[in-house]
């Protein structure tokens, strides 16, 4: 069964590519960490570059212009402080002076920022990113370090995006933060008033019937930085999509798992009374959920495994020692199971209920069908074979 | 409180139903507040008149705060010319701002019909909404279903509703809640 990410590993794929000549989505991040990206058009780098009265962007913020520099006494520390204020409300922002390159400060973009904004904006683009994890994040990121194209990739992104589907409310929220910051952005670098502005924007991106515009190679997108790669603690149960690639990473690393955990298709484990083995266990896998669930619907109101076990003793049946080797059909298995540990439990179970049989007939008898379903009788919820 | 001033003469009819879609829209009383003549100052050499030029030299409406004044006329706006050209201006509004201004020239024949009055009085709905939207701090919506979306967009339908998406009309609730002192 294909993993459900991995399509969206291709489509990054395919993103990273790129396919045809139009304007393609913005590049996906880097594998690997490039410390040398070029930086971002106007960024301030120096603190001593700012000047009162001077215009800058201040990132996820928007356009805010410098209005002194002070001195103040915080926690017992005398910083230096550069006020700014945001121009769409007044809001007063305070920033520590050597801060200032760190955060992402940039100059009003040009006249040839925005022109190329522009013809950005006006070019064909027919790759939005599918997978909305990925979408989001890199979303956030232009956002915060792309300059004003970052900020029109997003919503270009997003504006071609909702016309294959509507957006989520999160990406909803975060297109109309980006087109509030590109709108204001054009606004102030094109001296006009933002409503202006605006239709300036949409008239680019959804230009009446007939009209065609002459464009101009659109500007080179964004490239973003590698994300410092967080440590993931995780089981080896967690699913990483590596199953699809026929790897056995868990092999050899012996008293992690028990060897009648590693039950398959096309053996019978051997259930150890009261201690449910680690397939038992729900994985935080969304793979495996909806099915386990499905099956243990399925298999109608079926006590947990571990009031059965002690009252129907398993048979004793040699223990496969070691397996040494996960088969292709092993891993397939893997996919479901806890639903294939139950399914061999019960086969291993049935024969001593039966030997037994009369004590407690009905029990066992609800059991069979689920137990023994393959073999013999048809399932009733449609969903044994 | 949304203001309705006619810079040209409109029908009475048209103005109530218009005043009545507003309130729905916005849940903010909406009234007529009597007629203006277009500033000369604003109007080009082409016969159109600027819309930003023309909400800057209006003889002004009193106001409260935040009251936002809606005018409307049957005179062809212009805008200046930008990056990649000149949009077609049906309305135009100072974002955030007090003052809209809704033209009906690219509006379809009023017509006598009871339908085509209808159709009018639909379309002259949604372009008030769609400016006093902008008043309101809401953006242009890509969904062509909302009043947002822009007036030109190749997706608007023949027809368009004059209705707010729900995230625009969550929006601007919020915005009216917070202007309300």
């Amino acid at each position: 069964m294909p993993h459900p990410r991995a399509p969206a590993k291709s489509l990054l794929h395919l993103n990273a590519r790129g396919k045809g000549d139009p304007v393609k989505g913005p590049p996906a991040r880097h594998e690997e960490p490039k410390e040398q990206l070029p930086a971002v058009e106007g960024v301030i780098t120096d603190a001593g570059e700012l000047e009162v009265g001077d215009r800058v962007v201040y990132p996820n913020q928007g356009v805010c212009r410098i209005t002194g520099v002070e001195k103040k006494e915080i926690a017992g520390q005398r910083l230096e402080l550069v006020r700014m204020e945001r121009e769409e409300d007044g809001a007063a922002v305070l920033v520590p002076k050597g801060k200032v390159p760190t955060i992402g400060l940039r100059k009003v973009a040009s006249g040839d920022q925005i022109e190329g904004v522009f013809h950005y904006l006006a070019a064909q683009y027919d790759d939005p990113e599918l997978d909305w994890k990925v979408r989001h994040r890199d979303n956030a990121d232009r956002l915060i370090a792309g300059g004003v194209l970052g900020v029109a990739e997003v919503v270009k992104g997003l504006h071609s995006l909702s016309r294959i589907r509507p957006l989520p409310a999160k990406e909803r929220e975060q297109y109309d933060n980006a087109r509030h910051l590109l709108v204001h952005e054009v606004a102030v670098s094109l001296a006009v008033e933002p409503g202006l502005a605006e239709d300036y924007i949409d008239y680019a991106l959804m230009p009446p019937p007939g009209v065609t515009f002459k464009l101009k190679p659109p500007p080179k997108p964004v490239e973003l930085p590698a994300r410092p790669r967080r440590k993931v603690v995780r089981t080896d149960e967690e699913d990483l999509g590596i199953d699809d690639l026929g790897l056995d990473l868990s092999l050899g690393e012996d008293g992690e798992r028990p060897p009648g955990a590693e039950a398959t298709a096309g053996e019978e484990a051997v259930a150890i009374p009261g201690i449910p083995s680690p397939d038992d266990i729900p994985l935080p896998d969304t793979e495996a959920e909806p099915e386990t669930v499905g099956e243990a619907e399925a298999e109608g109101a079926e006590p947990e495994e571990g009031e059965e076990v002690p009252a129907v003793p398993p048979p004793r049946k040699p223990a496969p020692a070691k397996k040494p080797e996960a088969s292709p059909a092993s891993k397939a298995a893997r996919s479901k199971p806890a639903a294939v540990k139950k399914a061999a439990a019960k086969k291993a179970t049935k024969p001593a209920a039966a030997a037994r049989a009369k004590p407690a007939p009905k029990k066992a008898e609800k059991k069979k069908p689920a137990a023994k379903a393959p073999a013999k009788k048809p399932a009733r919820g449609g969903k044994k074979k | 409180m949304i203001r309705i001033v006619t810079l040209s003469p409109f029908d009475e009819g048209d103005i109530a139903v218009l005043a009545k879609t507003l309130f729905t829209a916005f849940g903010l009383g909406t009234e007529y507040a009597g007629e203006r003549q277009l500033p000369p100052e604003a109007e080009q050499d082409d016969g159109r008149y600027d819309a930003v030029k023309l909400l800057a030299e209006v003889n002004p409406v009193k106001t409260f705060a935040d009251d936002k004044v809606l005018f409307l006329t049957d005179a062809e706006l212009a805008m200046r010319r930008g990056p990649l050209g000149e949009p077609p201006c049906w309305s135009f509004a100072q974002y955030g701002g007090e003052k809209a201004v809704v033209s009906t020239s690219r509006f379809p024949e009023r017509g006598v019909t009871e339908a085509s009055i209808e159709a009018w009085r639909k379309r002259l709905a949604r372009e008030s909404i769609h400016a006093v939207g902008h008043l309101w701090d809401l953006h242009h919506c890509y969904d062509a279903r909302c009043a947002m979306h822009p007036s030109w967009s190749p997706s608007l339908p023949a027809s368009p509703e004059a209705e707010l998406c729900s995230f625009d009309r969550e929006k601007s609730e919020r915005k009216v809640r917070l202007a309300k002192t």
